[in-house]
């Protein structure tokens, strides 16, 4: 199990791919022949340029020289500039050999990704990185986007991290890589600049599994299902197996059912809509029962998490509006409103305040009076653990919200 | 027992409980309730020996995988091709 | 070759437009250069999806390769007929390495593969770490694996209800702040745990994230099962030279993160001081120096962050050990909760992996399907977890603060004279 630790770059990637091995190796009588297992990923310190194998652990200090550029000073007296550039995380085999060619130009082929779906370019010399950047600034697609927005770092925005929608997952209520796009387009400037009160960080989930780690991002988009799933009796019982559809449900919302159709008797589910919270797990094991409702599906926007312990410790994000239409190709309102939220922030915060940060000092009550975000039932928590949400304090601020009399509290019907 | 023979065991406890339970995909806790003098850790691995050998096969439910007999119930890929014949 | 056959899409066109990186772009001028079917179809596809506002995809059982429980995921199109080049459209996770280092000469072979024997389109990367091979037939994935494994040395990542892909920051490579070496952790324990890793096992996923410093870069604390954080428990180091150079505008606060906005001169009692969540620190303005009482410090990481030419954390170096963070499916979103505040720990970190096991063999015993361990403990409590299950002595790091209600479940051994109790000599003290 597990191959050696290699110090050194594997020479089994100077051969060429060889694309008949895999037929003459593979045998599908004999699944087990020829079949190498478990070795885990190649060892990552055979991918580090040397520069960086030699000062690994004894970095001194960084500074941001421009936004997206970063100097990096060793013990040993090392310097090294990275360069951070944002992608659009779906790409092709063809952009990642455009990588691969800049990498090999100027970083001796080493080259790296962040966590946020950035590529990094490691170049040893000021004289490598004025090239490198005047060489990223004139890559565009044929339709002029840059193919490697610098930026990146300190007090801006960095790049979303996102999941599949509509280009590959089952269960989306939204598109995910056509919303990054629209939404990185607009807020474009921040991304290669230092102009925020901190580091904001924004993800999107295109349906409520969450796949990337919007509860706890400074601003995120979730994909909101809002009907429950169909039950198509005619084909459920030919499609799948009502046990396993039953199973999968995590609310126990389905229970098998028999109905007639023309006369025959069909077994089948229904599903008690109480329970439903739309999550598609159903969908997963029974293709009778899709959930997809281009018209009712609909965008959250929570604000104020964060993972680092920077500060304050780290918190969840907070859902502030519901039910913003779901508006390919470039989601307009969803746009609006997060470029309106990052503004408004921008305006009032402190410097180094987060989002969440800056919220919890002035109170929600001011953030939805100065984001002029309409206040509903929708943003109460009525799930588990709610209670803790509510207020249970007169430390409260005066807000438009507060009234003078009762009558004025009372729903105008 | 042998490991062999507490495959055998493992196995003919899921075929049973597949025969009569109406579902042909099962969890690691199904099989578990079946075969509780078993530890956990090595019944995974009995099952997992099982399915190297062929005589099982995994089935996934989007976020966590079942374990099925080759043949028995819905295949993994012919709940598609049945329903392209129809 | 048969004829290629493009589609009309006006909508998803649109995302042509503006700065930032196009991946429509990038497709089409893919699937024009490779003459590749299934990237016209994929955009046909999703424009479908833009007009009709519903995707057009289906879960298959397909799960990984002969053997393997993880590493692929099954994907069928729903519109067989219009787009057949991408009927069955197939994932596949290919496992990163630790901060995501690559040589160019892997890169241009795992194209080469991918462009044979797949659609060409790719992640880089998914959310939970791995390479994403995107789009390929249920023919192909058996040869992909034999090409992974035997060309490029390289295997698949994790999914399903098996341990999950494990993931790092940049560590030791990159950052200076970086307190144990993640990369070396997440790769002895991605190799320990193969077998985890690549054959379901468990009730749920698990994952293992690593981040070597409180900045928590890979959000380990939001998004990981074990979460390891990389902490120092001696005095943050100061150089006050460099420190007064700060306070005379000569150094760029934050390394410069703040470069764009004039936000006045910088002042270290309102940017530094003050925001000290502990209190912990002073500025003495008559001797220019300052003073942190790192007794209290809790190790937020803000002086250092604005002030890194000055100050950096401690070199009795260590990491913290917490447990259970999960996204808000099923019982709610949990943060990470602290399990073992501070260890010493070495490669091959054998006592880490012991840990492990014994959480995963209590979880797999106990844990009811689809439950992850957070939740497990959230039923039990984290005082009978801690002691009960893994023989942990509770201390107050585990806590934020104590428990408001006193219904304690005192156990019988506990009280004095156990529950056994005579009624005879009760009555006799209190007739009836
Ligand atoms: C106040 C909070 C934070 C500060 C001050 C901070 C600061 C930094 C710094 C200084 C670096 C490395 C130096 C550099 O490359 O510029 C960095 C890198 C990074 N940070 Fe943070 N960070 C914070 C929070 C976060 C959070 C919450 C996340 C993720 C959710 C995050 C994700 C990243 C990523 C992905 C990198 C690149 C490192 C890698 O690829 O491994 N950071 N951050
Ligand atoms: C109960 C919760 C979840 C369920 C049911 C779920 C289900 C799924 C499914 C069905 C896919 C396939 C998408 C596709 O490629 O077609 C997927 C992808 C993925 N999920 Fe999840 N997921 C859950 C939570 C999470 C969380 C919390 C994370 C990470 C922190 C995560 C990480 C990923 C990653 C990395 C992918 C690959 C694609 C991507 O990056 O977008 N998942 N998940
Ligand atoms: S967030 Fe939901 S829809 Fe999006 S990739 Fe994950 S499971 Fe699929
Ligand atoms: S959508 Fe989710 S909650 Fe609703 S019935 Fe299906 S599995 Fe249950
Ligand atoms: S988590 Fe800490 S050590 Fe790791 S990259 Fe971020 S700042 Fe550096
Ligand atoms: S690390 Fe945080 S808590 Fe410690 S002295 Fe600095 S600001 Fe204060």
């Amino acid at each position: 199990m597990g191959l050696e630790k290699l110090k050194e770059l594997d020479p089994i990637y100077q051969k060429p791919y060889d694309p008949t091995l895999a037929e003459k190796l593979y045998n599908p009588e004999r699944p087990m022949e020829n079949r190498i297992t478990d070795i885990g990923p190649p060892y990552f310190w055979q991918f580090m340029p040397p520069i960086v194998q030699k000062n690994f652990g004894k970095w001194k200090s960084h500074v941001i020289i421009q936004p997206g550029v970063i100097k990096r000073v060793s013990e040993t007296g090392d310097t090294i500039y990275v360069v951070r550039c944002g992608t659009p995380r779906l790409e092709t085999t063809d952009y990642i050999r455009e990588i691969c060619e800049i990498a090999d130009k100027y970083c001796d082929g080493y080259v790296r990704w962040t966590t946020r779906n950035n590529v990094e370019f490691v170049v040893d010399s000021e004289e490598k990185l004025r090239g490198l950047l005047e060489d990223l600034k004139n890559r565009k697609h044929p339709n002029g986007s840059y193919k490697f927005p610098i930026g990146g770092t300190g007090a801006g925005v960095s790049n979303i991290v996102h999941t599949q929608g509509w280009i590959h997952c089952h269960t989306p209520a939204i598109d995910a890589s056509g919303i990054v796009k629209a939404l990185m387009d607009e807020l474009f400037e921040y991304f290669g600049s230092h102009k925020l009160p901190a580091k904001t960080k924004l993800a999107l989930a295109c349906c409520l599994n969450m796949c990337g780690a919007v509860h706890c991002s400074d601003i995120a988009i979730v994909g909101i299902h809002r009907k429950p799933p169909f039950v198509e009796d005619e084909r459920l019982e030919h499609v799948c197996e009502i046990p396993l559809a039953i199973a999968s449900c995590p609310l126990g919302a389905i229970r098998p059912a028999t109905v007639e159709i023309d006369g025959k008797k069909k077994k089948t589910v229904r599903v008690n809509v109480e329970r439903c919270m739309f999550c598609g797990n159903c969908y997963t094991m029974c293709p009778a029962m899709p959930l997809a409702d281009g018209e009712g599906d609909c965008i959250t926007i929570v604000v104020g998490g964060k993972v680092s312990n920077r500060i304050t410790p780290p918190a969840f994000s907070r859902v502030v509006l519901s039910g913003i239409p779901n508006e390919p190709p470039r989601w307009p309102t969803t746009v609006k409103w997060v470029k309106h939220i990052l503004e408004v922030y921008s305006k009032y915060a402190k410097k180094y305040e987060r989002i969440g940060t800056w919220i919890k000092r002035i109170g929600w009550e001011r953030f939805f009076e100065l984001a002029d975000i309409p206040f509903t039932e929708k943003t109460i928590d009525d799930y588990r653990l709610a209670y803790v949400s509510y207020r249970t304090t007169t430390q409260f601020k005066f807000t438009k919200h507060v009234k003078t009399k009762l009558e004025e509290y009372y729903i105008k019907k | 027992m042998t490991k062999e023979e507490l495959k055998d065991k493992v196995y003919k406890a899921i075929e049973e409980k597949i025969k009569k339970g109406g579902k042909s995909k099962l969890n690691i806790k199904d099989i578990q309730r079946e075969l509780p003098d078993i530890n956990p850790r090595e019944l995974k691995n009995l099952c997992n020996e099982l399915v190297r050998e062929g005589r099982l096969e995994y089935f996934s439910s989007g976020s966590t995988v079942m374990y099925g007999i080759p043949g028995m119930g819905i295949g993994v890929e012919t709940a598609f091709k049945r329903e392209e014949e129809e | 070759m048969s004829e290629i056959k493009k589609h009309d899409t006006p909508m998803v066109d649109e995302l042509k437009k503006g700065p930032w990186p196009s991946f429509v772009d990038d497709i089409y001028t893919y699937a024009e250069k490779h003459k590749k079917q299934a990237c016209f179809d994929i955009m046909g596809l999703l424009e479908l999806s833009y007009i009709h506002k519903e995707t057009h995809w289906k879960h298959g059982g397909i799960v990984g390769v002969f053997g393997y429980g993880g590493g692929v995921i099954g994907r069928y199109c729903d519109q067989q007929e219009k787009f057949p080049a991408i009927w069955a459209f197939h994932t596949l996770r290919v496992h990163q390495t630790g901060a995501k280092w690559y040589h160019t000469s892997a890169l241009r072979k795992l194209c080469d593969m991918w462009d044979h024997r797949g659609s060409g389109i790719v992640n880089f990367h998914g959310s939970t770490g791995d390479i994403i091979l995107l789009g390929t037939v249920t023919e192909q994935l058996e040869p992909i694996f034999f090409d992974l494994t035997h060309q490029l040395n390289w295997d698949l990542g994790g999914s399903g209800s098996n341990m999950r892909t494990p993931a790092c920051c940049m560590g030791y490579s990159l950052c200076e702040w970086c307190l144990y070496d993640v990369q070396e952790m997440d790769y002895e324990l991605s190799m320990a745990f193969q077998d985890e890793l690549h054959r379901p096992a468990f009730p749920y996923k698990f994952k293992l994230k690593f981040s070597g410093c409180p900045l928590d870069c890979v959000a380990a604390v939001a998004r990981a099962d074990l979460s390891f954080i990389g902490i120092w428990r001696d005095n943050i180091r100061i150089d006050q030279e460099a420190v007064r150079a700060y306070v005379n505008g000569e150094l760029p606060p934050n390394s410069g993160a703040f470069s764009d906005r004039d936000w006045g001169p910088f002042d270290i009692k309102k940017e530094v001081i003050d925001f000290c969540p502990t209190q912990c620190m002073y500025w003495d303005e008559k001797e220019q120096k300052l003073y942190i009482n790192d007794q209290e410090c809790n190790k937020c990481m803000h002086c250092i962050a604005v002030m890194p030419e000055a100050l950096k954390p401690g070199t009795d170096t260590g990491v913290c050990i917490l447990i259970g963070s999960k996204s808000v499916i099923l019982e709610g979103a949990q943060l990470s909760t602290v399990l073992v505040p501070f260890i010493k720990t070495e490669p091959p970190y054998d006592e880490i992996k012991e840990l492990v096991y014994k959480i995963w063999d209590h979880w797999m015993e106990v844990g009811k399907m689809r439950e992850r361990v957070g939740e497990l403990i959230q039923r039990i409590g984290l005082n009978r977890y801690l002691i009960d299950v893994l023989g942990i002595e509770p201390i107050p790091q585990h806590i934020l603060m104590p428990r408001v209600d006193p219904y304690i479940f005192w156990r019988e051994e506990e009280v004095p004279g156990g529950w056994t109790r005579d009624i005879v000599e009760f009555r006799k003290r209190h007739p009836a």
